[in-house]
């Protein structure tokens, strides 16, 4: 059965979105990213034009995220108070990324960097992260390496003022710590224009040392508030959301968030960030392909990436 | 002698003229065409996946050729331009605006056009894409770089299904001295709301002889018009409603998966 979508001004078999929300709020609720990564691109790829594809896809993720924060919640597994500082900090590097991307276009190279902060990005936190993990799973760590680095970095972070527990995550760290690493991904998001939850996992877990556990929850419940915040703002400014797009992608996303959050209990958070990773790295290999390869088409749509 | 030769010679020029000008009266007056299209009206509703416009009418002469175009009302075009950088990647480098340009173009003939119109009737009826390239203005410096960038508008069009042409998929028929004709065009969703109108040509000689016009209005109709209307005009409201719709939504499945016991 077809629907027609009125903002996107096409017309769409409902399986697809429907299944494309399921698989997506499935990787949400299993790793705590949003998928806007993954589902902007796939949603561009059934035609609907980029910017209705990017607004209508920060709409579904706060279903999508809301039904994998109230998964997560109701098993303790987010930290509310690390969750706020980050929301600070996102909120403000959005600010500052946002006016980044304004000088970009002044200057004439945004197109350039937007991507090449994308293929950067992803690729360097896919690559450490599958490597990692991999590591770890086979228990090939060198460890005496690692203590030398984490002590330089702990003592550091703890040298640092405003220090404060965080209990549901069971670490101590300055407040200044997850403001400025929230504000890091802030940037970067507003730069490449997705939530950055698949930036926000790994600096959880490496630099924050967070349980993967409490991560995915956390995340999810910063990403919530980031796309509730985008969603109105792109109502409002550019008109892009659709709603009907958005209500069938939500049907498939909620139910796959939760699904996420059943299945990610019964993996082991190596396993998570090794499979994670897999899916950036695609992407990123994805997106360079489309970089470097001749396209079919000379010509795009104006208002996307 | 000299004055009567140049009475001759006006005499010879007047007549020439008026049997001319009596050709073509006899022409036109014998020239008859109409034009309805049997699906003028296109709602857009929920569940629109396109639709189809079947255009028919009677032309006289029966030997006359025919042209059909359907265009949307010409405007504003502007598209990414994708080229290399560095040798390596390819990325949107510029901005081609085009000017004079519907966003719908079909044209379907009963031949193919270069062979039944003159270019000079082409250019001056915008029918067939070299002469729609004649009508464009386009934000290139040289004549090359419009060529090369307006076939590329054409691939991007009909890759959207706006542009269309073909050549003989109009179904003639003579009856009563008159030819019949009718062809059946598929209306892709693609084709946004508005006015669009079918104009179609009878040719002979390489000429046009006679046009006949109708119109197809294309509008979207009750939840789709309700919710486009409100994103455009009260962006606030439609923003607010669907952060709703989400929260309540994830809060929703949320409860159900809870007790179904899929959430402990």
């Amino acid at each position: 059965m077809y629907l027609y979508l009125p903002v996107a001004l096409t017309s769409i078999n409902i399986l697809l979105p429907i299944g494309l929300g399921l698989i997506v709020g499935l990787l949400s609720g299993l790793f705590g990213v949003g998928g806007g990564f993954l589902m902007t691109p796939l949603l561009i790829m059934l035609g609907i034009p980029s910017t209705v594809a990017a607004a209508t896809d920060s709409n579904q993720i706060v279903a999508a995220s809301t039904s994998g924060t109230y998964a997560h919640w109701k098993v303790g597994n987010v930290d509310f108070k690390m969750g706020f500082y980050l929301l600070v900090g996102g909120f403000i590097g959005g600010l500052v990324g946002v006016e980044a991307i304004k000088i970009l276009r002044a200057m004439g190279n945004a197109d350039f960097v937007i991507k090449i902060t994308y293929v950067l990005m992803l690729g360097i936190v896919g690559a450490y992260m599958f490597i990692e993990s991999l590591s770890s799973m086979r228990k090939k760590k060198t460890e005496e390496v690692t203590a030398v680095k984490e002590s330089k970095i702990a003592a550091f972070l703890k040298s640092l003022p405003l220090q404060t527990h965080f209990e549901k995550s069971g670490v101590t760290h300055s407040v200044l710590v997850p403001v400025f690493l929230g504000g890091l991904v802030g940037i970067l998001a507003a730069i490449m224009g997705v939530g950055g939850g698949f930036l926000m996992v790994p600096i959880m877990f490496y630099i924050l040392k967070m349980p993967m556990h409490v991560i995915v929850g956390t995340s999810l419940f910063q990403i919530l508030f980031t796309c509730i915040e985008v969603t109105f703002l792109q109502s409002y400014t550019n008109h892009t959301v659709d709603f009907t797009l958005a209500v069938l992608l939500l049907l498939g996303s909620t139910i796959g968030a939760q699904a996420g959050a059943i299945f990610g209990r019964k993996l082991k958070g190596e396993q998570l960030k090794v499979l994670l990773a897999a899916i950036v790295l695609a992407v990123t290999v994805k997106m360079v392909l489309d970089l470097t390869l001749a396209p079919s088409l000379l010509l795009a749509q104006t208002g996307g990436h | 002698m000299k004055n009567s030769g140049l009475k001759n010679r006006i005499v010879i020029i007047i007549m020439s003229l008026s049997l001319s000008l009596l050709y073509l009266c006899i022409n036109n007056a014998f020239a008859e065409l109409t034009v309805k299209a049997n699906h003028d009206h296109i709602k857009i509703d929920s569940f629109y996946n396109g639709s189809s416009v079947g255009v028919r009418g009677i032309s006289n002469p029966v030997d006359a050729d025919l042209i059909i175009k359907i265009t949307s009302a010409e405007g504003h075009q502007s598209l990414h331009e994708k080229s290399k950088v560095g040798s390596i990647l390819w990325m949107n480098t510029g901005e081609l605006k085009i000017e004079n340009v519907p966003n719908v173009y079909f044209l379907h003939s009963t031949r193919k056009i270069e062979n039944i119109l003159s270019r000079e009737d082409m250019d001056k009826y915008v029918l067939g894409y070299p002469s729609l390239e004649q009508h464009v203005k386009m934000n290139v410096t040289n004549e090359e770089d419009k060529t090369r960038w307006f076939n590329e508008f054409i691939k991007f069009k009909e890759s959207s299904k706006l542009f269309d042409t073909s050549v003989g998929e109009i179904a003639l028929k003579e009856k009563d001295g008159k030819q019949n004709y009718y062809i059946l065009t598929q209306w892709p969703y693609q084709a946004p709301p508005g006015n669009y109108t079918v104009t179609v040509y009878a040719v002979k000689d390489k000429k046009v002889i006679e046009t006949a016009t109708a119109n197809i209005l294309v509008e979207q109709v009750g939840m789709v018009k309700s919710l486009a209307e409100m994103a455009k005009n009260n962006g606030a409201l439609y923003g607010f409603l669907s952060i709703m719709l989400a929260l309540g939504s994830g809060f929703g499945v949320g409860l159900v998966f809870r007790k179904s016991g899929g959430a402990h």
